[in-house]
């Protein structure tokens, strides 16, 4: 090659040069292609061990092993989204995000990069910007099992949103899961209680129902069959669902609360169809004396001097003998002074109150 | 059979006959070429280094591999450079410049295959030096080579040198643009110089090629930067502060220990490189971070991956390694050393300004970024390459100004403690004197304007009589006659007068070059210049 640079000569030169460039070329390329493959398999390496650390629990040390792939597989969408989560995981809230953020950058449409960030957002208290993250997931694409993957960062999603108490939202989201969980007891269940929290008592009580069909020795199916005959004031049927609960779970306080709840409501109301007069004029008084010692207790509590006549009026009227329907009369008065005068001060006596409330409509 | 050679010979030189037409189309196909061939040997090199690297002392590796490897690797390239290889030692810019300032372009093929050679086993074995100042020198080579055996002359040969060094710092950093601006910054010494298209171009190629054979994957991957709050910049200024301190105190080793090396005597030089080997691999025993280039590390600190005790032990440790490594005569550069050393002094600011005002200030990994340009600014001291490149790297606008305050306090204060720039100091040790931005610089302060004689107002004396005709004969002239402005150098009013024999011009106007400003005299000039002549010479205008 010297020598033919001996005599000066632009033609040769060039094409020599040329030449020189091919085989340049040529060589770059096979050296650049045996260095990407050395790196390909010294990243999948560094990326399983970082998924048995994951799963043995070791997520910083795993994120060190995710960032040693990704520093040589700089593309690899999967060794970043690992890296993303080992942080997340590992609690490095802000590395996670930027890691992820990179990700999305690459792609924003990846299902499980946008629940990553949705995750990282959650735990920045972040929950406006969660929700649209845990949607572009839902709507993302997954490589694998997409509709499961999907149904769960919805339900995920909803579990947030039961979270936040943001009822239309979490209805929203309910929804569509109806279909895609049909075969899963545990996850109905779940469902079916935040159905209940989106007030949506029908929807919970047709969900629990699908429950006790596959699975009726259920208690907490039971009890949420209840809550929802219990939201939509049907308290006899609630009563035999939480006596059904109870039975399957005997030791549950909660459970037997609510029995206990439903068993005064159905003893108090005067309104109940299939009531003698008697026992209806019997609970009507009842009603009206229970009234009238809540207004007494919070008017002591709250001090209010316009109580004071209400009460001694009432105390007159309950003296007398009266029909029900006066009697009932007497107790929406009463209720209504109490909700005037002492608003939310002295807790009312909740069986009282939904049997009050039930009379008000 | 016979005749095909001479026929395809013929059919060559009759394809290329277009190009061989104008100086112009041979320049801009020489370098379309050179711009390719030295991306492609860049890319070699950086091929050969990281992978070689990783074979010779993998991470992970056992620790006495570490101290063996690149005390063996000196011992052989010492011995090679020395026999051989004489002028591929060192970084290879004061080498480039010396061929070009000095040697007319003129740089053997020998030296640059012994450049890319002993480089590639230098750096792969561990030597704590860089790749982008040898590059450089290899590049300018194969310039020199290709431009002298095309037949080109003199100043052609001379105008492809800063091509060839612009497609080599292209590839070899992937910032084409910073490329171009440290040939002409640096290498040049004038950012008007008249190389800027060919430069331009040929960077350009080479980056191209640079993207062909290793993708799109950036030499450093970069996080995006972000100003946090305006009170940043202060830290940005403080960082600058310790930039330029940490600048200055490297350059210093590295020149002391030079001289140190330079002292003993002369049958040791090839086993000096022992000294730096041995160094890198005892520090390299504790901390592998400090062997080789670096940038796997550099890549991490960029992302916030540090720990302060870490990156300031780092930080003098490179500076010590890199010293030891240069001064004893390895092959390898400073570029990439410069960038680590910038790199975890930014981190170690950061860090420290990020612990105490969290709210304030973004991670260390961006202080780091600006760093690297901080640190580049006051140790090669060309601080427009180094904003440019840095913000190449992040192609984040936002970056600019922490940069700029950073490295210009940098520089002023690495310029302030270091007068000399260390490519200059170092030739100067080697009793070379190549022309710096500071001589050229006095050179053109000197005007037509500080030695002409002011034509009068109103000229009613003899000399005034003079000065009338002149502006007369200059009003009524349709051809001009030599002349200079009041803002040219007075090299080229020389210049002028030798060609025209004159020992007088007229000084016009460059609004109306037929209104008399004045005249500039021969012995003005010389006087000027701090040069007196015995006798005065009899002054000719030509015009009178």
């Amino acid at each position: 090659m010297i020598r033919a640079f001996d005599k000066p000569s632009f033609a040769r030169t060039f094409a020599l040069t040329i030449l020189a460039i091919g085989a340049l070329f040529a060589i770059n390329v096979f050296l650049a292609k045996a260095e990407s493959e050395a790196n390909r398999v010294e990243a999948a390496r560094f990326y399983e061990n970082g998924q048995r650390l994951m799963q043995a629990g070791q997520s910083a040390e795993a994120a060190d092993q995710f960032k040693s792939a990704l520093s040589l597989e700089r593309e690899n969408q999967d060794y970043r989204l690992a890296l993303g989560e080992a942080l997340l995981a590992a609690g490095k809230i802000q590395d996670a995000q930027s890691t992820l953020q990179s990700l999305l950058d690459l792609n924003s449409f990846s299902g499980p990069a946008n629940l990553a960030m949705a995750r990282v957002l959650v735990k920045q208290d972040q929950i406006q910007r969660a929700i649209s993250y845990y949607h572009r997931a839902i709507f993302g694409q997954w490589k694998e099992n997409a509709r499961a993957n999907q149904v769960r960062a919805r339900l995920e999603l909803a579990d947030l949103l039961s979270r936040q108490n943001s009822k239309e939202g979490l209805l929203a989201e309910l929804l569509p899961l109806q279909d895609e969980v049909s075969d899963d007891i545990a996850t109905l269940e779940k469902l079916g209680q935040w159905f209940l929290a989106a007030d949506s008592p029908a929807r919970a009580a047709a969900t629990f129902r699908l429950v006790l069909r596959d699975d009726p020795e259920s208690a907490d199916a039971y009890a949420g069959l209840g809550a929802a005959d219990f939201a939509q004031r049907n308290y006899r049927a609630a009563r035999g669902n939480f006596a059904a609960a109870l039975r399957l779970r005997p030791s549950d306080r909660a459970i037997a609360a609510r029995l206990d709840v439903c068993d005064r409501v159905l003893t108090l109301d005067p309104t109940l169809k299939g009531l003698g007069v008697g026992e209806q004029s019997q609970r009507s008084r009842k009603l009206a004396e229970l009234a009238l010692n809540s207004l007494k207790q919070c008017a002591g509590l709250a001090s209010t001097s316009s109580a004071a006549e209400s009460i001694e009026a009432a105390e007159k009227q309950l003296k007398r003998r009266a029909s029900a329907s006066s009697d009932i009369e007497l107790a929406e008065r009463l209720w209504q002074k109490r909700k005037t005068d002492c608003g939310q001060t002295g807790a009312p006596d909740r069986a009282l109150a939904l049997v009050m409330e039930e009379l008000a409509q | 059979m016979s005749t095909s050679p001479v026929r395809l010979s013929v059919r060559l030189r009759q394809t290329l006959q277009p190009l061989q037409q104008s100086d112009a189309r041979r320049a801009l196909a020489l370098s379309l070429a050179i711009g390719a061939l030295v991306g492609l040997v860049t890319v070699a090199f950086i091929l050969l280094t990281g992978r070689l690297a990783a074979r010779m002392y993998p991470a992970g590796g056992a620790g006495w591999r570490r101290i063996f490897v690149p005390t063996l690797g000196s011992l052989i390239t010492g011995y090679l450079l020395w026999r051989f290889f004489p002028f591929a030692r060192g970084s290879g810019i004061p080498q480039t410049k010396f061929a070009l300032f000095i040697n007319d372009g003129r740089i053997q093929f020998r030296t640059v295959f012994g450049k890319f050679f002993c480089c590639s086993a230098s750096l792969a074995s561990g030597i704590a030096l860089g790749r982008e100042g040898p590059s450089v020198q290899v590049g300018a080579g194969l310039a020199s080579v290709i431009a002298r055996s095309a037949g080109l002359n003199k100043d052609q040969v001379m105008s492809l040198v800063p091509v060839g060094c612009s497609a080599a710092l292209a590839a070899a950093f992937n910032t084409p643009i910073a490329a171009v601006l440290f040939s002409l910054e640096e290498i040049m010494g004038d950012l008007h110089a008249a190389v800027l298209g060919t430069a331009v171009l040929a960077s350009a190629t080479s980056w191209m090629v640079l993207h062909l054979v290793l993708g799109d994957d950036p030499l450093f991957h970069v996080p995006g930067y972000r100003l946090v709050h305006p009170v940043e910049l202060a830290i940005y200024a403080a960082l600058g502060v310790v930039g330029g301190l940490g600048s200055v105190a490297f350059v210093k080793l590295l020149l002391r220990l030079r001289d140190y090396f330079k002292g003993l005597p002369k049958w040791s030089a090839w086993f000096q490189p022992v000294a730096g080997g041995l160094t890198v691999g005892l520090l390299g025993y504790f901390r592998p971070e400090v062997m080789g280039v670096g940038y796997n590390y550099v890549d991490k600190i960029l992302n916030g991956d540090v720990v302060l005790k870490t990156v300031a032990l780092l930080a003098i440790l490179k500076i010590v390694a890199t010293a030891v490594s240069y001064s004893s005569g390895n092959a390898g550069g400073i570029f990439g050393p410069s960038l680590f050393i910038g790199a975890t002094m930014g981190a170690s600011v950061g860090s420290v300004a990020h612990h105490f005002f969290p709210t304030y200030t973004a991670g260390p990994g961006a202080y780091a970024l600006v760093g690297m340009g901080t640190a580049f600014a006051g140790i090669v001291r060309t601080p427009l390459t180094s904003v440019i490149m840095i913000f190449e790297l992040t192609r984040d606008y936002t970056i600019i100004v922490p940069l700029m305050i950073s490295n210009l306090i940098a520089y002023f204060i690495s310029y302030g403690l270091q007068r000399a720039p260390i490519y200059e100091a170092l030739a100067h040790q080697d009793g070379v004197h190549l022309p710096s931005a500071k001589t050229r610089e006095e050179g053109k302060r000197m005007r037509v304007n500080q030695a002409m004689r002011v034509a009068p107002p109103a000229p009613a004396e003899a000399d005034g009589d003079e000065f009338r005709r002149l502006a007369e004969r200059l009003a009524t002239s349709s051809e001009m006659p030599p002349h200079v402005h009041p803002d040219h150098d007075l090299s080229l009013a020389l210049e002028r007068m030798g060609a025209s024999g004159l020992t007088v011009l007229p000084v016009v106007s460059r609004a109306d070059v037929h209104k008399l400003l004045g005249i500039v005299v021969l012995d003005d000039v010389l006087r000027a210049f701090g040069v007196s002549r015995p006798s005065e010479a009899r002054e000719s205008t030509g015009l009178t």
